[in-house]
């Protein structure tokens, strides 16, 4: 195992946004948190090399499977469970919920519920930096299925046309829902990216997160030198039916044996050693948002109209 | 007293049995949708037609709501009869483009030389925290625009009075607002045919008070009518208006010549809804035909909050009807009728736990 500080770092990142999620699990059945949840398990690593390559100034966009986006850019963990549960002490006073957690405070600027709808916000983000001159980059996270809308192609030909500092990044899972890509999509994520002539880099060990970091970190250093877009995408996988806190292999639409194989690379399952360094003082941490967030009152009716205009 | 038991249908049965219906009907009959084929079968109400007509008939789609709509205008031209799923209206936003842009004028636009009958079904979803973009009652968007039919089924009888009807027969492009808590429920339902499965229906008589409500808040106002009978004595006519354009105000009319009071109960926003547009009919009829303010009940002005706590609050439910119903009626806020203590269907909403 490596054994630097930004592996240990990043492991424990990912380690907390899958016991975060875990929590989730487990407090579920008690109705505490009333919202459909998109759990990120399996996913964490993506989010937290990206984040890990971002500085701090960078702008985020996400979807509603953004636990992990929120987590790893630095979001308050009580915050977040508050948001869960629909409490005003939640990031957005609980009007968002799981679906659509945001955390300005470290540039995520948002996350939509709408397939795709995030992708022009990355770009208008990128555009504000290049007209104002901040030396921002744009982090736009989105699913394989983005991809099939027809936003994302206008999108992509207008940051390319115009040379604009995003980093465009597919979490491919392989599924939108229940369906796999294979009898979704005609073309190559990769042609489709260099159609429009934005550089394109993909990772095949999605569940390294020292990969992820060193590969996001050279394409922001490339936009940030002033070369416009660049496509990364990551194979991941989605460990948990697609909304909701069960497992979903008995349904015929996946095989096991693929989360099985994606188990046994995961290094939050193999580096058992590190799981038993951090564990205790995560858990600890977590317990500690559930309590807090717990005790921060629901939203009353003078939130209701609060806000609208 | 009928001695023979009503028949019982959940709304999700009827749904299921008018697709399967419509698809043995025609081979020219197709369903497309995200997840169409797949074993949650939009709820339901298409499981297993994939098996049974195979893919190409009921077919999943990829992320392309704007194109699959577009696709569905070259399907109907061509004389094959396109339904579309969408599991929740927010998404048919996407496909807004073709719908109003092209399906809404197709006919006219072309002196009516093309027809584009087709059934675009959505899905409307409310609870276990939709938030802002899962939760959008869109029919009155919709209902604005010349040459769509917007249908709002309230019930398991509405469904199998009408989509056979659209299916095999109505000529025009539909979109319909299912209300996702509606879906397990279960409905006595009638199988004699209607004269016009597009007309509002009386489903209640009484002298008192008129309420007319779409969709789920037809259920209220059926409950609301019962509970103003026991605990007042006041007796009201509740007309489903399950389609909102082209809306033939005779019933409503002929209601408000012996009650003389309305309260309008709607899934969505009041502003520009249709309270709006059912005002708009009464006062363009008869405007003496009012003796008391309308009152009109719908989602609170801002979008659907998240939390629980708030979301309670943002929906009109079985007592805000019966509030408002009981104020218009003897005609003061202090009404003296007892409310509900229950807040709504709320057990129904309890029982449906989540994300879908
Ligand atoms: C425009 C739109 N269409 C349909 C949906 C319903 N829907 C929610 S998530 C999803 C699948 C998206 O898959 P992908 O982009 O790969 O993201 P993943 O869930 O795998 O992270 C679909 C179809 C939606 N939310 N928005
Ligand atoms: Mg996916």
């Amino acid at each position: 195992m490596p054994s630097n500080a930004a592996y240990d770092r990043m492991f424990r990142t990912a380690l907390l946004i899958r016991r975060v999620e875990e929590k989730i699990i487990e407090i579920y059945p008690a109705d505490k948190i009333q919202s459909p949840v998109h759990l990120s398990i399996g996913q964490e690593a993506v989010s937290v090399g990206l984040c890990e390559a971002l500085e701090r100034q960078d702008l985020i966009f996400g979807t509603y499977r953004s636990h992990a986006l929120y987590i790893a850019c630095g979001g308050d963990l009580t915050q977040m469970f508050a948001e869960l549960m629909g409490r005003i002490g939640g990031v957005s006073k609980g009007k968002a919920g799981s679906m659509h957690l945001t955390y300005p405070a470290r540039g995520f600027m948002g996350s939509s519920a709408v397939v795709a709808s995030h992708l022009p916000h990355a770009v208008g983000s990128a555009l504000a930096a290049k007209l104002r001159g901040t030396n921002q980059v744009a982090l736009c996270v989105f699913g394989d299925g983005s991809l099939e809308e027809g936003v994302a192609h206008e999108t992509f030909n207008f940051a390319a046309l115009r040379a604009l500092p995003v980093l465009f990044v597919c979490e491919n899972n392989t599924l939108a829902v229940h369906t796999s890509i294979r009898d979704r999509q005609a073309f190559s994520i990769q042609k489709m990216a260099e159609l429009y002539g934005i550089p394109y880099a993909r990772i095949d060990a999605g569940y390294d997160f020292m990969e992820v970091q060193r590969v996001a970190a050279s394409c922001a250093a490339s936009i940030r030198a002033g070369g416009g877009p660049q496509f990364l995408e990551i194979a991941t996988y989605r460990a948990k039916e697609h909304v909701g806190t069960g497992e979903d292999f008995g349904f015929g639409y996946r095989d096991r044996a693929a989360y099985d194989a994606w188990c046994a690379k995961d290094p939050l399952i193999t580096d058992q050693a590190s799981v038993a360094a951090m564990i205790d003082a995560i858990d600890a941490e977590i317990a500690a948002a559930v309590v807090a967030a717990e005790a921060s009152p629901a939203p009353g009716l003078d939130e209701l109209l609060t806000d609208v205009i | 007293m009928t001695s023979a038991t009503p028949e019982i249908v959940s709304y999700a049965n009827a749904l299921l049995e008018t697709m399967d219906g419509a698809l043995g009907a025609s081979p020219n009959t197709v369903i497309l949708g995200q997840g169409a084929d797949d074993f949650k079968g939009i709820f339901g109400s298409t499981t297993g037609l994939a098996v049974k007509y195979g893919k190409d008939r009921v077919s999943d789609m990829p992320l392309m709501e704007e194109g699959m709509t577009g696709i569905a205008v070259g399907l109907a031209l061509n004389g094959v009869y396109p339904i579309l799923t969408h599991i929740r209206s927010d998404f048919v936003l996407l496909s807004a483009n073709q719908i109003i842009n092209l399906i809404a004028k197709y006919k006219y636009m072309f002196g009516g030389l093309f027809e584009l009958p087709m059934l675009i079904r959505t899905v409307v979803g409310r609870s276990w925290g939709q938030g802002a973009q899962h939760s959008q009652s869109l029919q009155s968007l919709f209902a604005h625009i010349p040459g769509l039919t917007v249908i709002a089924p309230s019930s398991a009888q509405t469904v199998l009075d009408t989509y056979p009807y659209l299916t095999s027969t109505f000529r025009g492009p539909v979109i319909s607002f299912e209300h996702r808590m509606l879906y397990s429920l279960d409905f006595e339902v009638d199988r004699t045919p209607l004269a016009n499965p597009l007309a509002p229906r009386l489903i209640r008589s009484g002298s008192d008070l008129t309420i007319v409500a779409t969709s789920i808040m037809v259920l209220e106002a059926k409950r609301a009518a019962r509970w103003l009978e026991e605990h007042a004595g006041i007796t009201c006519d509740v007309i489903d208006l399950h389609c909102l354009t082209n809306i033939d105000p005779t019933l409503i009319l002929t209601s408000l010549k012996k009650t003389g009071r309305l309260v309008v109960a709607d899934t969505s926003w009041p502003a520009f809804g249709t309270a709006a547009e059912v005002c708009r009919l009464v006062v363009q009829a008869d405007p003496t035909l009012l003796k008391a303010p309308v009152r009109s009940l719908g989602m609170a002005p801002a979008p659907c909050p998240t939390a629980k706590a708030l979301e309670d609050l943002y929906y009109p439910n079985l007592g805000t009807v019966v509030d408002a119903a009981a104020s218009l009626v003897r005609g003061r806020a202090d009404h003296g009728v007892p409310l509900p203590a229950e807040k709504t269907m709320s057990d129904i909403y309890k029982k449906f736990r989540g994300p879908f």
